[in-house]
C-alpha cells in the first residue's frame, strides 16, 4: 500500500451530464416522489454541474448531488422490496436491460434470465432495517450518475427459514428534460448466513 | 497462455504495489528440452474453433469491436479473454517425456546396415497435419526418397515405417529443418522397431525369415520419445477441452485410449467441460457445448458489453439465458401430478420453494480475484496492524465513506455498538438531509480520520464472502462479508459482522483507489463467535 502514490490522478472534471442512452417513454410525473404503484424511479431532473463554479457552489452542488442521491435511493427501495413481496412480476422494470444479479455467487446477466429467475425464486417477504446510499464518483462512472445504495435486513422466502440479507445496488439514472428514471445496472445479494463458515 | 500473478510471498509484502494489470507472455516459445517435461506453446490456426459460442457473441451484438483495444485496467485485455470468439487460440500442453530405450532390439543390435530393418519414424505433433502434406514437406528435404509404411497417428504424433537405415538416417537428419505453416519447427525422430504388421502379413506367406534389426553407429541410444501423459493443469481450476479439427477428426479413432489421463489443452474458449467427463470422450463428439456452467463455480470472464463507449458493462456473463439454465439452478420441481417437470417449461402449476444453492466469492475471473484478494489483503494489514493513517493513498481525494449498524443495536451491553452508532448513517432511521449529509464522510482526510476513530479490529480472513459485482473499464465494485474482532476499547474480543463494499477506480497506470467506501457492522450471534473466529496466520 506504501506504493500508492500521491501523484494519482484525479482524472478530468467532465461535464455532469445525464446520459439517456436507453430510450424510454416519456414519463409526464414530474414529482421526485414519483408515482406509487409505478414501479419507476423517477426523481426530478438531476442539475447539470457547471465546471466553472466557484469551489463553495461545487461544495453546494455536491450537498445537492448526495441529497439527489438518497431521496431516489430512498424512493427506490421501497418500490424495489415492494415489488419483490407483491408484484415480482414487474421487478425486472427496475433492471437495465443487461443487468447483472449476483445472488449469493449465483450470476444472472440480462432481462431474460433475471425475469425467468425472480419467476423461480418463491414470494418473499422482506424486511429492510438499513439502508444507505452514497453518489458514486464520477470519475468511476465516466459521469454516468449512479449512486450506489446498500441495504440490510431479513426476508423470508416461502417455504425457507428467515435469513438476514445485505444487499447492494448500482442505480444508474437515465436524465430526459422532464425528469430522471433511475434503474438497476447491478445488484448483488447475499445471506448474512455465519452457520455457513 | 502464462500469466504472471502476484503470488502469496508479494502479498505478504505490504510494500508491494496492487497489479491489475497482469503480465502476459504470449510468445510462441520455441521447443524447449526440459529435464523431465516439455511444456511449449502452439498456434491453434489447424484448429477451428467452430464451436466458440460466448455470451457476448449472443447478446451484445452492439458492442463495438474496437473497445476491446481500449485501455482496460480491469479487463482481460482482448487478446487474453476467455470468452472472447479468438482466431487464434492457444494450447498449453504438458508433456511428460519417458525414456524409453529400446531395449531388446538394443541387445540384438548390430550396426551394420540391411535391408529389412525397420525403423518408426515419429512425428511429435503430427496429429495437427494432414498425411499428404506432411510427407510431402518431408521428402522435398530427404536427401532419398522413402516410402512410408503404415503411416497412422498416435497420440498426438503421426507415424510410418521405413526399412532401411540409410533411409531412416536421411529422415533423422531432416528434423528441425522443416517447418510449418506458422514456421514452426518439425520434428522428427527415429527409432529402430519390428517389422511392421501389415508387413509381416505380406511375408509370414512367404516364410522369409526375420532380419535382426541393426543399429547403424549414429543411432542414439538415449531416444527420447514423446509420450503424452498429461497432467490437470491446475493452475485456474479450468478443465480439460479439446477442439479437433474436422479433417482430423476421423483419424482419432487410432488414439490410444488405454491411456486414461485426461488431456489437457489450456485454450482459450470459452468451452468447458467438467473434468471428470474426459475419461468417457466420445471421439465423434469433442465438440463440448456448456451449459448451466453458473452452478458449477467455474470462473467465468468478465464480459464487457455495453451499448456505447461509456456505458456501463456489467460482469461475466452467464452462459445462458434460457429457462432451461435458470431450473438448473433450482432443485428438479415436481408438478402437482408428481411427474417430473419437463424442462424448458416454465412453472406454471407448482409454486416454487426452493433456492438456489448459496455458492462462494464470486470473483469473475482469476486476475480479478487475484487483483481483489491482494487489496484486501493489503487494505486490513494496514488497518489491522498498522497506522490508519496509511490508508490515506488508498483513498481518492474524494472519495467517500460511510458507516452503518443496525438501528437496534443501541443500549449500552457487553456487546454494544455504540462506538460506531455516533458514525451510523442509517437513512431507514435518519430523516433530516442536513445529518445525512453531514454523516457522509467525504474527504480522504475525513474519511480516514473517521476510520481512525474505530476500535482497532482484527479481521478474519477466512471468514471472507466476496463478491465483485460489476466492472467497468474505470470502476470496479466489489463487496466483502465477513467477521471481525474488537481487540481494543470497551469490548476487547467481541466479535461483530460486517459488509463492506468497495467502489474503485484506477488512479495510475498501475494502481488503483477507493471512490467509495460503505461499511456495515452488526452483531454476531455469541454461540458462533467461537466456531467462526480464527486466529490471524
Amino acid at each position: 500500500m506504501r506504493k500508492f502514490r500521491s501523484d494519482w490522478s484525479q482524472g478530468d472534471r467532465e461535464q455532469y451530464q445525464g446520459r439517456n442512452y436507453f430510450s424510454e417513454e416519456p414519463h409526464t410525473s414530474y414529482s421526485w416522489r414519483g408515482n406509487r404503484g409505478q414501479e419507476d424511479v423517477v426523481t426530478s431532473p438531476l442539475k447539470k454541474k457547471d465546471s466553472s463554479d466557484s469551489p463553495m457552489a461545487m461544495a453546494v452542488e455536491f450537498k445537492t448531488y448526495v441529497d439527489q442521491a438518497c431521496r431516489a435511493a430512498e424512493e427506490f427501495v421501497n418500490i424495489y422490496y415492494e415489488t419483490m413481496d407483491k408484484r415480482r412480476r414487474a421487478l425486472t422494470r427496475l433492471y437495465l436491460d443487461k443487468a447483472t444479479l449476483i445472488w449469493n455467487g449465483n450470476v444472472v446477466t440480462g432481462l431474460e434470465a433475471l425475469a425467468n429467475f425472480f419467476d423461480m425464486l418463491p414470494s418473499s417477504e422482506f424486511q429492510v432495517n438499513m439502508l444507505d446510499c452514497q453518489p458514486v464518483h464520477e470519475q468511476a462512472t465516466q459521469a454516468q450518475t449512479t449512486v450506489l445504495v446498500v441495504t440490510s435486513g431479513t426476508v423470508k422466502f416461502d417455504g425457507n427459514k428467515q435469513h438476514y440479507f445485505n444487499q447492494n445496488f448500482l442505480l444508474t439514472a437515465q436524465t430526459t428534460a422532464n425528469n430522471t428514471v433511475w434503474k438497476i445496472a447491478s445488484d448483488c445479494f447475499r445471506f448474512q448466513d455465519w452457520a455457513a463458515i | 497462455m502464462e500469466t504472471r500473478y502476484c503470488g502469496k510471498d508479494e502479498w505478504e509484502d505490504a510494500g508491494v504495489q496492487p497489479r491489475w494489470i497482469q503480465e502476459h507472455t504470449d510468445k510462441v516459445n520455441p521447443l524447449q528440452r526440459r529435464t523431465r517435461s516439455w511444456s511449449f506453446y502452439r498456434r491453434r490456426r489447424n484448429f477451428s474453433s467452430e464451436h466458440v459460442t460466448s455470451q457476448q457473441q449472443q447478446d451484445s451484438g452492439d458492442v463495438p469491436m474496437d473497445s476491446q483495444a481500449r485501455y482496460a485496467p480491469y479487463a482481460v485485455p482482448s487478446r487474453h479473454q476467455r470468452s472472447s470468439f479468438q482466431k487464434q487460440d492457444q494450447i498449453h500442453i504438458n508433456m511428460e517425456i519417458k525414456q524409453k530405450p529400446p531395449e531388446r532390439r538394443m541387445e540384438r543390435g548390430r550396426q551394420n546396415e540391411t535391408v529389412g530393418s525397420w525403423f518408426k519414424i515419429i512425428i511429435p505433433f503430427g496429429i495437427k497435419y494432414d498425411e499428404k502434406w506432411l510427407l510431402n514437406l518431408i521428402q522435398k528435404q530427404c536427401s532419398v526418397p522413402f516410402i512410408p509404411v503404415e503411416f497412422h497417428y498416435e497420440k498426438m504424433q503421426a507415424q510410418f515405417f521405413v526399412e532401411n537405415a540409410n533411409i531412416a538416417c536421411a529422415l533423422k537428419n531432416v528434423n528441425g529443418k522443416i517447418f510449418n505453416e506458422d514456421n514452426e519447427k518439425i520434428s522428427i525422430f527415429v527409432e529402430p522397431c519390428d517389422t511392421p504388421r501389415s508387413v509381416q502379413k505380406a511375408l509370414k506367406s512367404e516364410k522369409v525369415e526375420q532380419m535382426k534389426p541393426v543399429f547403424p553407429s549414429w543411432f542414439p541410444g538415449d531416444l527420447m520419445i514423446c509420450d503424452i501423459g498429461m497432467t490437470w493443469n491446475h493452475r485456474n481450476g479450468m478443465p480439460a477441452s479439446l477442439h479437433i479439427h474436422p479433417g482430423i477428426r476421423s483419424k482419432l479413432s487410432s488414439l490410444d485410449q488405454s491411456n486414461k489421463k485426461p488431456y489437457v489443452v489450456h485454450s482459450l474458449s470459452t468451452i468447458m467441460e467438467n473434468a471428470s467427463h474426459t475419461k468417457n470422450w466420445n471421439l465423434s463428439n469433442i465438440e463440448v457445448k456448456s451449459a448451466g456452467e453458473m452452478d458449477k463455480g467455474q470462473q467465468l470472464e468478465p464480459g464487457r458489453m455495453g451499448a456505447d463507449r461509456t456505458a456501463m458493462c456489467t460482469t461475466s456473463p452467464d452462459k445462458s439465458t434460457n429457462i432451461s439454465t435458470i431450473l438448473e439452478l433450482f432443485p428438479k420441481l415436481l408438478s402437482l401430478d408428481g411427474q417430473e417437470k419437463p424442462s424448458g417449461s416454465k412453472c406454471a402449476i407448482e409454486v416454487p420453494k426452493y433456492l438456489p444453492m448459496c455458492k462462494g466469492s464470486f470473483f469473475g475471473s482469476e486476475e480479478l480475484k487475484s487483483l481483489i484478494l491482494q487489496f484486501l489483503q493489503q487494505y486490513y494489514l494496514i488497518h489491522d496492524y498498522g497506522d490508519r493513517q496509511g490508508l490515506l493513498c488508498a483513498y481518492h481525494e474524494e472519495a467517500c465513506f460511510s458507516l452503518t449498524i443496525p438501528f437496534r443495536l443501541k443500549d449500552p451491553g457487553p456487546s454494544s455498538m455504540c462506538a460506531y452508532f455516533k458514525n451510523s448513517r442509517n437513512m431507514k432511521k435518519l430523516k433530516d438531509p442536513d445529518l445525512r449529509f453531514q454523516l457522509l464522510k467525504h474527504t480522504k482526510c475525513d474519511i480516514v480520520q473517521a476510520l481512525c476513530g474505530l476500535p482497532k479490529t482484527q479481521h478474519d480472513f477466512r471468514s471472507f464472502m466476496v463478491d465483485m459485482w460489476f466492472q467497468t473499464e474505470t470502476m470496479l465494485c466489489f463487496s466483502v462479508n465477513g467477521v471481525f474482532k474488537e481487540i481494543e476499547g470497551r469490548y476487547p474480543g467481541c466479535v461483530r459482522a460486517f459488509s463492506r463494499t468497495f467502489i474503485t477506480t484506477p488512479a495510475t497506470s498501475s494502481s488503483f483507489c477507493i471512490v467509495n467506501d460503505k461499511l456495515f457492522v452488526s452483531d454476531f450471534s455469541p454461540e458462533k463467535t467461537a466456531s467462526a473466529l480464527h486466529p490471524k496466520a
